[in-house]
């Protein structure tokens, strides 16, 4: 096992961060929906892979891929929403949650294939061609991209929850619904927000995954265990956490990659996650 | 009772393995032990998950860690698979114990953390089987092991072995369901804390329950191994198990045992009705819209719904207990103040992330007296009721109790010892009925009650505190009155010879408060030592023989009620330094 | 007189017509129909290729129905979803042999399904033809017949088909990484391409193992760029191959060459970074393979079906090729053996090789495997198409190894 060279280090290390930036851009409506409003939603990853196959038409069909967001985010925005109100008009438990949203993640997924079949789609765009160059370490477009998109929906969600009247609402809706709404708090209508807005970053996180990935239907469960890994030790609710979480993961397993046999790196990562759990009195 | 059931069960049994004999076609000997193997799964992730409420992500660890056992065991070693299923059970048992005997001992470690580190334990466990000589990549491929003839062909063999895990397993949810263990674990589930201070062994219950659940996975595992006959990392530990047991049960209900069986028959009878080539994909979408329509309608689950629908038709038939029966008198008689101290603090201090709540307190509880502890917010009362309940353990100093250190022992076991508390805010266990939440600590306290007793005694103490006529009823349908009399039926159900009350005036009108005066009086005459934590200046007047002021967690005061209460320090700490 | 020729014409047409439709030859297929059952990934992580194989096997199913049927009946193709499951396959083809009794069973999609369809097969003596087993040392039934030109030993043929191709190149390689997936059909051949090279005195710069759900190949890419080979083999399995090359232009890095084992085809065309990629096959839509005119027929129905199914790349390559080869085995067999007995079409396709679009199939090596030899050959995606380079007889006109 030689001492890989620091460009490999380096690169690898930027891999780790941009695969965990993916990560947390995927988790954070998980996270949000998760700690906020009791609800495990499965069909997250669905709603980004339908995200990303909408993604990918759009952009066949010419459209600027980050111009589809401007599509895709308001009908996503409904579309969780509608959700939401679904969940709530049936007053379904965390736990009863977890249920209908696989159901609804089965229909997306057969969906998906009924209209672009189960084979591989992948997007091109003139995105995908440009790179930087950082000395000797080169830092793809759509990476930086995901990353820079991660970084700003959580701060900014970070920065609403923490400085606005709605976000600071919404956190005590979090904490105590009934006595928030004692206090003048419109809770059905943030929490329609808030829905809203985590379908909206699951349809961000689609183009992301369009961007830097090939598609598949059946890629949708590939991410879901290292996802929810990311979500619940970044603390659920916390609009930072996944982010920071998923980085942590994504540049263990990089690093891991780097200096062994790759086939190591979820160990790494994972008894890493293990030892984290274990030995800190909080989660991070 | 039990005889019943045994003998149901078993005849269930009997006429189940016939089935092999009717000459069906194989394929449904296969999709039976496919239904039969999924509910060992979801009923035996129940155990753990549904009846405590901690939430396993990681079912496919033992389940993949008996697959694998059977698998090398029977092709490295040669040995026979029938002998490799206890192997299977056994190795599963014993990680899932060792982990959780690292994991549960740390309190934090709860919910959605709990559920992330069974599921980073399952990525662990498939990298390290994957990574190593266990199977290092090509997978272990079972065709040669011989399959012992227990029906009379391949598949009803299985089918045969399915069943007897199947009722084993069943046979053991019930059990469990019915006993203190299972009491135990629902009480978990509702409010751990709570349930540990009311004498539950929670580190042993929750234990116990993984075990069990894991082993049981683990020999499931073993089975379904010879039944795949190739076993790879990735079918394995692939996230369908953890993700269709949480699914299974949920559906049909997590809390009894049966209700995971009929989750998991349902969705396995679903994956095999939309198989046929033409319309798959659409198909898929048609199992999802099911189970979506399934539990919007049925959030109980369809077993649950069902039991529910049951109990409540029964309850209108239940007859109202009225309170007849005086309830039998305490150990010690009724009571005058004695020499030796029944309960006695030294230098107790505790502080929290730098408050200091409480300072080298001192303090002591004389039998038969009530004695009252006041002073303003935050002087540390509630957590002198904590350290000595067993919430909390002090920093420093000591608890005697009868002579014996409190501080010293597990929390659970303070319960034995015939000490009992209230919460200032009502914290009963949302999901027994009041009855159940009374019937708890007469099992678990101090006379540790079989069911049946602990039953009768609960009523008894209903009676008393008059929430007879709400037996059956849920926590969360009683008014705050309702809940501190609850509080106080609880606290008096282990027949504690020391009763610590928390605030149990609060929220009440001038009437309640009356009728408390009148209740703890009866307590009292009954022969137990009260201490109560109070602001309700009235209640204390009326009611203490003695009281302690407590300040900026320190004994300031402490003696007869009314000249106590007159000390110009005391009036300083509730009210503040008097401008000349 | 042109009338009169006319009603004369009209007259002999229509007696050939009646003629030739009473032909026994000739007429449509009759009587009770001959069922075939089996199961495919039409759901689930391999429906990508599952798709490719049930638009196969409907082309072939209505071909025949369109000629003689086998023996004179009609065929009917029993399908069932097997979503990908091993545990699903195995119950469903429980299913088709002993409740809808089925006349003969043909083979799932992949590995894993196709041991479980063998497992049942065995228990009930029925003949299993199939086209994708991956891991031949663990077919250990006697009538099982791999209908896919795959040897015995293919972690001893595949590299040494690929090293000889590179071999006979304009520049041969020095040096060599083997990138690979763990999966168990993948893993082997590549450790077979690790020894085949250590005896051909190349030289290992990078040997890396990667677990098959792994989404991060940046270090891996990584690392073959500071370990510079001349070729790179990569074990990778569907969505791998592309993983890889995306994150090797990510950092800006090609090998000169580098071969994939078992790619998505159509996917490896496109991807940028994709030219001059090296593949296995055992068919291309080019002479020689398109000198037969029952490969020429399948083409054409091929691209109708695909379009129609919405497949976004329709040309005939591997995947469909194999498939389309096990029912003409399976057709060569029941017209040969005349009859639909398990056991006599076993005996008659050890004793008869048959002439399939992939070539010549026989089995009469041990458990019916040929070892040393196979069927395949190495392509090269020149100018977004697939082209055989290697052997010289299969290779396109003019087509050779093209290194950048």
């Amino acid at each position: 096992m030689a001492l890989p060279s620091l460009t490999l280090l380096g690169q690898s290390l930027l891999s780790g961060i941009f695969i965990g930036a993916l990560y947390g851009l995927l988790g954070l409506g998980l996270s949000l929906s998760w700690g906020m409003l009791r609800q495990i939603n499965l069909a997250h990853f669905a709603l980004a892979f339908l995200g990303a196959y909408l993604t990918y038409q759009l952009a066949g069909a010419g459209m600027d891929p980050l111009a589809t967001l401007a599509v895709i985010v308001p009908c996503f925005f409904a579309l969780g929403a509608l959700m939401h109100w679904l969940l709530a008009r049936f007053s379904v438990s965390a736990f009863n949650s977890l249920l209908v949203t696989f159901g609804l993640t089965a229909i997306i997924e057969a969906l998906i294939q009924w209209i672009w079949t189960a084979d591989f789609r992948r997007m091109e765009s003139a995105y995908g061609e440009v790179k930087f160059r950082v000395g000797a370490l080169y830092v793809a477009l759509p990476e930086l991209l995901t990353l820079a998109m991660a970084l700003a929906l959580s701060l900014a969600v970070w920065a609403w929850l923490r400085h606005t009247y709605t976000g600071k609402a919404m956190r005590a809706i979090a904490e105590d619904a009934p006595i928030a709404a004692a206090f003048g708090v419109n809770v059905r209508r943030l929490s329609l927000l808030l829905s809203g807005l985590s379908a909206a970053f699951a349809g961000v996180a689609g183009l992301a995954l369009a961007l830097s990935y090939t598609l598949a239907p059946g890629q949708i469960y590939a991410w879901l265990g290292v996802v929810f890994a990311a979500v619940m030790l970044g603390g659920l609710g916390n609009p930072l956490g996944p982010l920071v979480a998923g980085i942590v993961i994504g540049v263990s397993e990089a690093l891991t990659m780097a200096f062994t046999t790759p086939a190591w790196a979820p160990l790494v990562s994972f008894s890493l996650l293990i030892v984290v759990l274990l030995a800190r009195p909080g989660r991070i | 009772m039990r005889g019943r059931a045994l003998a149901a069960f078993a005849a269930a049994g009997m006429a189940l393995s016939a089935v092999p004999f009717f000459g069906l076609p194989a394929f449904y000997e296969s999709f039976l032990y496919l239904v039969l193997h999924w509910i060992v799964l979801a009923v035996s992730w129940n155990i753990l998950s549904g009846y405590s409420g901690y939430f396993s992500f990681g079912h496919g660890a033992f389940f993949g860690a008996g697959m694998y056992t059977t698998a090398t065991l029977a092709t490295k070693a040669g040995v026979p698979f029938l002998w490799t299923l206890p192997a299977a059970g056994i190795a599963a048992a014993a990680f899932g114990i060792a982990l959780g005997a690292v994991v549960f001992r740390l309190p934090r470690l709860r919910g959605e953390l709990f559920a992330l580190l069974t599921l980073a334990v399952t990525f662990v466990l498939a990298t390290i089987v994957l990574n190593t000589p266990v199977d290092g990549g090509p997978g272990l491929y079972l065709s040669a092991v011989p399959l012992p003839a227990i029906g009379p062909s391949p598949s009803s063999t299985f089918y045969l072995l399915g069943l007897a895990l199947a009722l084993a397993t069943l046979w053991i949810a019930r059990e469990i369901q019915r006993s203190r263990l299972g009491t135990g674990l629902f009480a978990i589930h509702d409010d751990e804390d709570v349930a540990e201070v009311l004498g539950v062994p929670t580190y042993r219950y929750k234990l116990a329950a993984f075990g069990l659940s894991c082993g049981l996975a683990g020999i499931a595992g073993g089975i379904q191994a010879m039944f795949i006959s190739y076993v790879t990392v990735g079918e394995t530990f692939s996230i369908a198990v953890p993700l269709n047991v949480v699914l299974m049960s949920v559906l049909g209900g997590s809390r009894h045992w049966f209700g995971p069986a009929v989750g998991a028959a349902v969705v396995t009878a679903l994956l095999y009705a939309f198989t046929a080539g033409d319309y798959a994909v659409a198909g898929r979408a048609a199992v999802g819209l099911i189970l979506i329509l399934v539990i919007l309608f049925l959030p109980e689950g369809i077993f649950g719904e069902l039991i529910g629908a049951l109990k409540r038709r029964r309850v209108s038939v239940t007859p109202v207990i009225d309170a007849a029966d005086p309830p039998a008198p305490t150990a010690a008689g009724p009571g005058k103040a004695e020499a030796q101290p029944l309960l006695e603090a030294r230098g107790l201090s505790k502080a929290f992330r730098g408050v200091q709540a409480l300072a080298e307190v001192d303090l002591e509880v004389r039998r038969g007296e009530i004695l009252g502890l006041v002073g303003p917010n935050g002087s540390g009362k509630s957590t002198l009721i904590n350290l000595v309940s067993g919430h909390f353990r002090p920093d420093s100093g000591r608890i005697l109790f009868e002579g014996r250190d409190l501080a010293a022992m597990e929390a659970h076991r303070i319960a034995r010892t015939g000490l009992a508390r209230t919460y200032q805010i009502p914290r009963p266990f949302a999901h027994l009925s009041v009855l159940e939440n009374v019937a708890l600590p007469a099992m678990f306290g101090r006379d540790a009650l079989p069911h049946a007793e602990a039953g009768h005694e609960a009523r008894r103490w209903l009676a008393f505190t008059g929430l007879g006529a709400k037996a059956t009823s849920l926590p969360g349908e009683l008014n705050l009155h309702q809940r501190k009399f609850l509080e106080l039926a609880r606290a008096l159900a282990s027949r504690p010879s020391l009763l610590l009350l928390d605030e149990v005036f609060s929220g009440l009108t001038h009437a309640e408060i009356d009728d408390a005066i009148r209740l703890i009086r009866a307590i009292r005459a009954q022969g137990a030592t009260i201490v109560f934590v109070e602001h309700v200046i009235r209640a204390v007047m009326e009611l203490t023989d003695r009281i302690v002021v407590l300040s900026y967690g320190r004994v300031i005061a402490e003696g007869d009620p009314r000249a106590v209460m007159r000390e110009p320090d005391v009036a300083a700490a509730y009210l503040g330094k008097p401008h000349a | 007189m042109p009338a009169a020729n006319q009603s004369v014409r009209a007259v002999f047409g229509a007696l050939l017509a009646l003629a030739l439709a009473a032909h026994p030859a000739l007429a449509a297929p009759s009587g009770p129909p001959v069922r075939i059952g089996s199961t495919l990934a039409l759901t689930g992580p391999l429906a990508a290729t599952g798709l490719v194989h049930k638009i196969v096997g409907e082309i072939y199913v209505e071909q025949l129905n369109r000629k003689n049927g086998l023996l004179g009946r009609p065929v009917e193709w029993v399908l069932k979803d097997d979503q990908s499951r091993p545990d699903l396959a195995r119950t469903l083809y429980e299913q088709l042999v002993t409740v809808d009794k089925v006349d003969l069973i043909m083979g799932p999609y992949a590995t894993a399904n196709i041991l479980s369809a063998m497992g049942v097969a065995q228990r009930y003596n029925k003949v299993l033809i199939h086209h994708t087993f991956g891991t031949p040392s663990l077919a250990k039934y006697e009538m099982q017949f791999p209908a896919g030109g795959l040897a015995g030993d293919p972690d001893n043929t595949i590299p040494r088909l690929v090293f000889d191709a590179l071999a006979a190149s304009a520049m041969p390689p020095k040096s060599v990484a083997v990138v690979t997936s763990k999966f168990p059909s993948v893993h082997f051949i590549s450790l077979g391409a690790r020894e085949a090279a250590k005896k051909r005195g190349l030289r290992e710069v990078a040997f890396l193992e990667w677990d098959f759900g792994n989404r991060d190949f940046g270090p891996i890419a990584a690392r073959l760029k500071d370990a510079t080979p001349d070729f790179v083999w990569v074990g990778g399995l569907g969505l791998e191959g592309n993983l890889l090359i995306d994150a090797m232009r990510k950092i800006d890095y090609m090998p000169p060459l580098h071969f994939h084992l078992f790619p998505a085809p159509g996917p490896l065309l496109k991807a940028p970074g994709g030219e001059n990629a090296l593949a296995a096959t055992t068919f291309e839509e080019h002479p020689p393979f398109t000198d037969n005119p029952i490969a020429v027929e399948f083409i054409r129905l091929y691209h109708e079906r695909g379009a129609k199914a919405g497949l976004p790349d329709t040309s005939v390559e591997n995947q469909s090729a194999i498939s389309f080869s096990s029912w003409q085995t399976l057709e060569a067999a029941v017209t040969g053996a005349k009859s639909i007995d398990d056991k006599a079409i076993a005996q008659w396709l050890r004793k008869n090789p048959v002439d399939a679009i992939v070539g010549r199939l026989r089995w009469d090596g041990p458990f019916n495997y040929i070892y040393g030899t196979d069927l395949y050959k190495v392509k090269q995606n020149q100018q977004g198409k697939w082209v055989v380079i290697w052997p010289k007889e299969f290779a396109a006109s003019g087509a050779h190894l093209v290194t950048p």
